[in-house]
């Protein structure tokens, strides 16, 4: 079932009621989900993922579980939507956001009975586990197949905010280059944005004016690839497999894969074994995987899939030191890497990043 | 081709929405119509635009449908301030959500459908000369229509009868109303102009720019192009010289981050925002006080009979 908000809020009064009446016997041993998403479910990225999840769950467990969807909603009506969907016999909930983060925090030991998960948050409650992925994982990939595909030695990122997470990212991708061609550069553009196709167009314009010739983006939508495709470079998608968008310069995408850990996770309530865990899924528990490489010579394929299988087996690992910040301070040595609190807190450029930090 | 050219070229795709959409508004506030919905219409066309065109696999009609879901918006907002005289203000407010709302529903189906973009038309010999033919002679269809769209307002604001018979109905509806002009039904055309340019304006992002469908995709621009009116001063040439300096403040912006300059993107973001502001203050200054766009810019206009 998928609903937007106001008809949630229309037919809750009477979805309230009919449970109450005749249904409350098939509600003990069917379990009601609720999806919470920022966006809509057709933005082909963040949101729409989250919502395959969702498909996969209901798949994956049948008539054992009822979902219901409800998209692009803001944070102000973060409560209601959710008080909404307590009333209504919801006993799991996905708040697919990290603006959600803090809203899902307040509002959990008010609905003790029910067990909240929300993704990319940093910390758990009693009723309130949390999730991510290991997005950094194909951003190395990224990085190692830019190096090989790049003649101008040049990677161009378009970027949203600078913000750990985004900061994180690029460092990673010149981490897989460096590992193919130390002289391997970058140009970064802040877009300050997560969604706004034109300016993305623009930002990945300017940088491939400016000498780029592989192309890395942050944001939601397909314009930067989509752009790569009209000018004759490489790019990347994310999220989503962006193939389509641009059959001649799509190299791969990260696609977020929720779907056997939301069956997971309902099935754990179902079963009565929930825990308020802590999740960061990569490549190797299948949390997201690289589409098929496309474009690419079958050498550079074989060596893309190497390192893929590497990474997801945790035989390479993208933060091992040394690492130097652009400053020249040493953040780890030689024969450490950077823990989990460590990655998700960057916010600095490595040394040999040439760009400034806004 | 040279960076510098690359650079031009866009900056003048990039400008091109927001003057066909300023120089829409800029004819309906001439007309004492304040029509903040502006995005909403903007977006409306957008989406009927990709829409029309995926679905009859032509651009041109793409464009027309475009057009047509503007100016059907506008109707709304002209039935609402000229027919029941409501606040032009708020009633601009709900068109522009209403227009944000609508175009996701249009758009639903066509979401991550691929299609191509209208390409560049090349004027015959002229496209030939260095530099200046490349970015003049060699642009989208839409850019040469934003010119000839400026010159022709231009032209019918200060040069025409029924332009000098808008005009006085923008300063003084009571005036103009006492003279036996119809009032409305100038208005309900200026309206209806503006809608048909926000959703051509729509249409260049969807078919032009990104050529697919993205939900709020305009982000922003029709409030830009409003800020552009301001700062043009209410006259034609120089909405022109507004469109282009936001869109030149923006793709700069874009190519100072990739070059490395280190100035603040944020602030630049902001930059076209503060020269409105500043150019208000100026113009507020200049004029001593009084009004400084059209007298009865937004006063709802009731016939008395």
């Amino acid at each position: 079932m998928n609903i937007t908000r106001r008809h949630l809020m229309a037919g809750s009064a009477g979805l309230a009621g009919a449970a109450l009446a005749g249904q409350q016997a098939e509600a003990q041993s069917r379990l009601n989900v609720g999806v919470v998403l920022i966006g809509p479910v057709g933005d082909f990225g963040w949101s729409h993922m989250h919502d395959q999840g969702r498909r996969r769950m209901a798949e994956v467990l049948g008539d054992r579980v009822n979902a219901t969807t409800v998209e692009s909603v803001a944070p102000p009506d973060f409560d209601r939507v959710v008080t909404q969907l307590v009333r209504t016999g919801h006993r799991l909930i996905f708040t697919t956001s990290f603006s959600y983060f803090v809203p899902t925090q307040r509002l959990a030991p008010q609905h003790p009975g029910v067990f909240f998960e929300n993704a990319t948050g940093p910390t758990t409650l009693p009723n309130m586990a949390i999730y991510n992925a290991r997005f950094y994982e194909g951003r190395y990939i990224q990085g190692v197949i830019a190096a090989r595909k790049s003649r101008s030695k040049t990677i161009g990122y378009v970027a949203t905010f600078p913000v750990p997470e985004v900061i994180s990212a690029i460092n990673t991708v010149m981490r897989g280059a460096w590992s193919v061609d130390p002289s391997m550069k970058v140009r970064v553009v802040w877009v300050n944005a997560w969604s706004n196709p034109a300016r993305e167009a623009d930002a990945a314009r300017a940088l491939i004016d400016q000498g780029c010739d592989v192309l890395c983006s942050h944001t939601d939508g397909p314009a930067p690839l989509q752009l790569a495709e009209q000018r004759g470079i490489f790019g990347f998608g994310q999220a989503s497999d962006m193939t389509r968008f641009a059959p001649r310069a799509h190299l791969t995408s990260s696609v977020n894969n929720w779907g056997d850990y939301y069956a997971d996770r309902a099935k754990a309530v179902l079963d009565g074994t929930w825990r308020a865990t802590d999740t960061w899924g990569g490549l190797g528990s299948g949390m997201f995987r690289m589409a098929p490489f496309t474009n690419m010579t079958p050498e550079e394929v074989s060596e893309a899939t190497r390192i893929r299988d590497a990474i997801a087996a945790g035989t390479l690992h993208p933060f091992e030191g040394p690492i130097t910040r652009q400053d020249g301070t040493v953040v780890i040595p030689a024969g450490r890497r950077l823990t989990d609190d460590e990655i998700r807190a960057q916010n600095y450029f490595y040394q040999g990043i040439d760009v400034a930090m806004p | 081709m040279t960076l510098f050219e690359a650079i031009i070229l866009t900056i003048i795709t990039a400008s091109t929405p927001l003057l066909i959409a300023a120089i829409g508004e800029l004819v309906v506030e001439r007309s004492g119509v304040l029509n903040l919905g502006v995005e909403g219409m903007m977006v409306i066309g957008a989406a009927a635009g990709i829409a029309a065109a995926i679905a009859t696999g032509s651009s041109t009609l793409g464009v027309l449908v475009a057009v047509l879901a503007g100016m059907a918006l506008s109707l709304v907002f002209a039935a609402l301030v000229l027919g029941l005289a409501a606040n032009q203000v708020a009633a601009g407010l709900a068109l522009a959500i209403l227009g944000l709302g609508l175009s996701g529903v249009i758009g639903a189906p066509f979401v991550g459908v691929q299609r191509a973009g209208i390409g560049k038309i090349e004027v015959p010999l002229l496209s030939d000369i260095p530099f200046i033919g490349s970015v003049l002679f060699h642009q989208d269809p839409f850019v040469y229509a934003s010119i000839a769209l400026v010159v022709a307002v231009w032209w019918f604001l200060t040069k025409s009868r029924a332009g000098l018979v808008l005009r006085a109905v923008g300063e003084n509806h009571a005036a103009a109303h006492a003279l036996g002009y119809p009032v409305r039904r100038i208005r309900l055309l200026a309206i209806l102009f503006g809608g048909g340019c926000a959703g051509l304006a729509g249409a260049y992002m969807s078919l032009v720019l990104t050529p697919f469908w993205s939900s709020g995709m305009t982000a922003g621009r029709g409030w830009i192009a409003l800020a552009i009116v301001v700062f043009a001063s209410w006259l034609p040439f120089r909405a022109m010289v507004g469109a282009y300096l936001f869109g030149a403040l923006t793709i700069l912006q874009l190519h100072a981050q990739s070059a490395g300059v280190p100035l603040p993107s944020q602030f630049l973001a902001a930059l076209p925002y503060l020269i409105t502001i500043l150019v208000l203050v100026l113009i507020m200054r200049a004029r001593r006080g009084g009004a400084a766009g059209p007298a009865s810019l937004g006063v709802p206009f009731v016939p008395d009979r």
